[in-house]
């Protein structure tokens, strides 16, 4: 008897890559002489002697930390650690620390260690969590160092805010209020003469306006504070940090020898200078009036995913940022094109078409969009909403959300329809099956809506699904089509042939392999009972609907985060050098492993192909 | 007369250090097993399933599970643990084989079950089947141990919530769909060491845990007396 008899175990390993892909003699080979231990949450787990072996963590949390503490990884149920402490003695002097109550396997060293000698794709798995793992690794430390100093030696001057919002001394209580709500701030500075003599905030309107029961109609003299602390717009980040913390106040104004007023920093402001986040984005987009405003709040967007891809976030993580952030900039346009043009005539819904409604934006996706109205409009609201969509569209480009090349914009007419006219349309891509129609059409079946009410949308779709699953025709055409383009397997020996020539080749990550996916994706994700929108959700409903192997589903998602990390490092890389976020991969600064791992991404892709078309398109052929 | 007085107070000092010393450095016969009904007079085992906890961990290769042959399969237990006649008579061993064997690999251990009377009544009843030399050993019942654990927290659980399932779920172990006598065995080690993990911050002695959840067992023969 052994491990490999216990059912449980089997089934676990056996559901487990890499070792879903021994054969049943390698598992046994492997399994032989395997622990089982139970580890508390807080502790650190020793990796030393014969404990520096493979382990994997059959339920629990774990994260890998280097050796001043910086995290490098984490990870769950399935995922191994150990390795770099079997074939180096961890010279990175890694650490491993529990975040909930685990059970792990440990592995006995020899059975790994032949096993690496004699399985090569085996080998290739262990090496590729190790490279990525190091990559992470000099990431951390390049950020452990670099950040904090930096940051608290700005000076005020290159953070404050520098549209002041003022009133005078003689102004009510209630004028300043109407103000700073207009304005959407949260404190007024008060001028006598154009100098500073005081400051008002939401607080003090609250404490000694609201809660003694004054007249709104007092002076701001009586409110106000006086002589409120300030600081010269040339002090550094970390005297107004000070400064604030001392005092315990959240406000300060920035001025200059002579008490004229230059500028505001808050709190926030200085959180946000420190680690540009994404929820305080979100809250300035919200903030702005008009366009030109909400661009200069977008230029930081592409600052902030490049510190995203730095900061080494989930790339799932990172996609759902950039959509929180997209979504919210979509809302704040229409609402300021409502402000704009007045209220609709009646309810309408914005629809997001392919990436940001699969979430998985980058740096530079473009706009795909359009409206869905809630009944058929008369020729003047028809204008209405034309002028509302016009704006709309053309304030997303401005704050750097491209136009889309094929004209899928709520801005074009053809994609402003009721519910019933967009029923009709995906009716049309669903039964006309035309591969033509659908190569163009594929990008409405990810769809999303950002605006108005949701119930319609989802009305729309569970009428297009029910169409799908009553069109078998549809979803063997969908296939067909998708899998015509095919991952460039045979790219590196290309590439090896013609490196010195004139035609170096690149590699596109987007359109050969991340598109691909998102393709297959969808066409199980239509077949399936339960919409989802996103590639990842689409598989993982997919492996439980049992349309599709639990192996190919987890592959896929693999392959997919794995060509996502490498894009996003790609446009990063491109983006800090050229200023353009290019997803096209130069092949001669990827490590030969890299390589392989690459290789092997784009045989997962064309398995789960001839998958599809094994399921969805047989029969058709 | 002396000498054997003096032996016995040997043996039981001895003992008695064997149990101060921390749990882990004690081996663990860690059994589970299946039987035609929950009454060790009238019912029989049909197979057992066991597993062994070394230097702090579930040794997986130690693994073992057995089908006895005398057992008589009705079809309330063909339903509860999806085992046939042909499953017995295939994998059957002999009795008389099975329970040397079974004393070979207890000797030196300590049992851990979940739920004691049950378990150790049908250990009882095997005994009284064939003429074996007797065995003392120490056990620990992982459900008393929960038990004693959530009353001195003043926790209240509820009907069931001592079952080994419910047990689990309260240290987060995952939930295994199987319920042979091998997979429950391997269930009830697990939770013996999430227990152990969770014991007052320190690590127990044998001693402790057995004055918790445990106790001392004697096994032996009809035509011995115990």
């Amino acid at each position: 008897m052994a491990a490999i008899d216990i059912p449980e175990v089997l089934k676990f390993i056996d559901s487990t890559p890499p070792f879903s892909g021994l054969t049943s003699v390698q598992q046994k080979q492997l399994l032989g002489g395997v622990e089982l231990t139970y580890v508390r949450q807080g502790e650190k787990l020793n990796l030393e002697g014969t404990r520096a072996t493979l382990h994997l963590i059959r339920r629990g949390a774990c994260e890998i930390r280097s050796a001043k503490g910086g995290l490098v990884d984490k990870l769950a149920d399935g995922d191994c650690f150990g390795v770099s402490s079997v074939l180096e003695q961890n010279p990175d002097g890694l650490q491993v620390v529990v975040l909930e109550d685990s059970l792990i396997y440990r592995f006995q060293k020899e059975g790994f260690q032949t096993l690496l000698q004699e399985n090569e794709e085996f080998a290739l798995f262990f090496a590729h969590t190790r490279s990525s793992r190091l990559r992470k690794l000099s990431r951390a430390h390049a950020t452990d160092l670099a950040t904090p100093v930096l940051q608290l030696s700005t000076s005020i001057s290159q953070i404050m805010a520098r549209n002041l919002i003022t009133a005078s001394v003689t102004d009510t209580v209630q004028q300043a209020a109407s103000v700073m709500t207009d304005a959407r701030v949260s404190s007024i500075l008060v001028l006598e003469k154009d100098r500073l003599v005081g400051i008002v905030t939401d607080r003090d309107l609250r404490s000694r306006v609201l809660a003694v029961g004054a007249s709104a109609n007092l002076p701001l003299c009586d409110v106000m504070t006086h002589a409120p602390a300030s600081i010269d717009p040339r002090s550094l980040v970390m005297h107004a940090q000070t400064l604030m913390s001392e005092k315990n106040i959240h406000h300060l104004p920035v001025v200059e020898s002579d008490h004229t007023p230059v500028g505001m920093i808050t709190a926030a402001d200085l959180l946000r200078h420190q680690e540009l986040s994404p929820l305080l984005l979100i809250n300035q987009i919200n903030r702005q009036t008009d366009i030109t405003s909400l661009r200069e709040v977008c230029q930081q967007l592409t600052n902030l995913i490049v510190n995203l891809i730095l900061t080494d976030m989930k790339t799932t993580d990172i996609g759902s940022v950039i959509a929180a952030i997209s979504d919210s900039l979509t809302r704040r346009i229409i609402e300021l094109g409502i402000e704009r043009y007045g209220t609709a005539p009646f309810a309408f819904q914005f629809l997001v078409f392919g990436s940001q409604a699969r979430k998985d934006q980058s740096l530079g996706s473009d706009q795909d969009n359009g409206m869905m109205l809630s009944q058929e409009p008369t020729p003047e609201q028809a204008e209405y909403f034309a002028k509302l969509a016009q704006f709309i569209c053309d304030g997303l480009a401005q704050c750097g959300i491209r136009s889309c090349p094929g004209d899928i914009m709520a801005s074009n007419k053809k994609w402003r329809l009721t519910q019933e006219g967009w029923k009709k349309a995906f009716a049309n891509w669903v039964e006309a099956s035309s591969p033509s129609s659908l190569l163009n059409a594929s990008i409405f079946f990810d769809i999303r809506c950002v605006y108005g009410d949701e119930n319609g949308v989802t009305e729309l779709i569970q009428d297009m699904q029910s169409r799908v699953a009553k069109t078998s025709l549809f979803l063997a055409t969908l296939t067909r089509t998708a899998t015509a383009s095919k991952p460039p397997i045979g790219f590196f020996r290309n590439f090896l042939l013609e490196s010195s020539g004139e035609h170096k080749h690149q590699l596109d990550l987007k359109h050969q392999g991340l598109a691909l996916i998102n393709d297959l994706a969808r066409i199980y994700g239509l077949g399936c009972k339960r919409y989802h929108v996103a590639t990842k959700d689409r598989l993982e409903q997919a492996a439980r609907e049992k349309l599709m192997g639990l192996d190919i589903a987890r592959n896929l998602m693999d392959a997919w985060d794995g060509l996502n990390e490498l894009r996003l490092q790609a446009q990063r890389q491109h983006w800090q050098t050229t200023g353009e976020p290019s997803a096209y991969l130069d092949p001669t600064e990827l490590s030969s492993l890299e390589r392989k791992h690459l290789k092997s991404t784009f045989a997962i892709i064309a398995d789960g192909q001839s998958a599809a078309l094994q399921r969805f398109a047989r029969g058709y052929a | 007369m002396p000498k054997r007085i003096f032996q016995a107070i040997d043996s039981w000092r001895e003992r008695r250090e064997e149990q101060t010393k921390p749990w882990h450095e004690h081996s663990y016969f860690v059994l589970d097993m299946e039987t035609t009904g929950l009454d060790p007079k009238q019912h029989q085992v049909v197979s057992l399933g066991w597993v062994l906890i070394e230097n702090g961990a579930v040794q997986l290769d130690t693994a073992q599970h057995l089908l006895l042959d005398s057992a008589e399969i009705d079809d309330v237990s063909v339903g509860i643990h999806m085992i046939t006649d042909s499953d017995v008579m295939e994998q059957g061993r002999r009795h008389e084989s099975v329970l040397r064997y079974l004393r070979q690999i207890m000797k030196d251990k300590v049992l851990v079950v979940h739920y004691s009377p049950l378990e150790l009544g049908f250990l009882k009843s095997l005994w009284q089947t064939q003429p074996m030399p007797a065995l003392a050993f120490d056990w620990i019942d992982t459900m008393q141990v929960e038990m004693q654990r959530r009353s001195r927290a003043q926790e209240i659980i509820g009907d069931g919530g001592y079952r080994l399932p419910a047990c689990r779920e309260r240290y987060g172990l995952p939930d295994y769909p199987g319920h042979d006598a091998l997979t429950d065995a391997m269930a009830t080690a697990e939770l013996l060491l999430a227990q152990v993990a969770y014991f007052n911050d320190h690590e127990p002695s044998l001693q402790e845990l057995v004055r918790i959840g445990g106790g001392r067992a004697r096994l032996s023969s009809n035509n011995k007396t115990s």
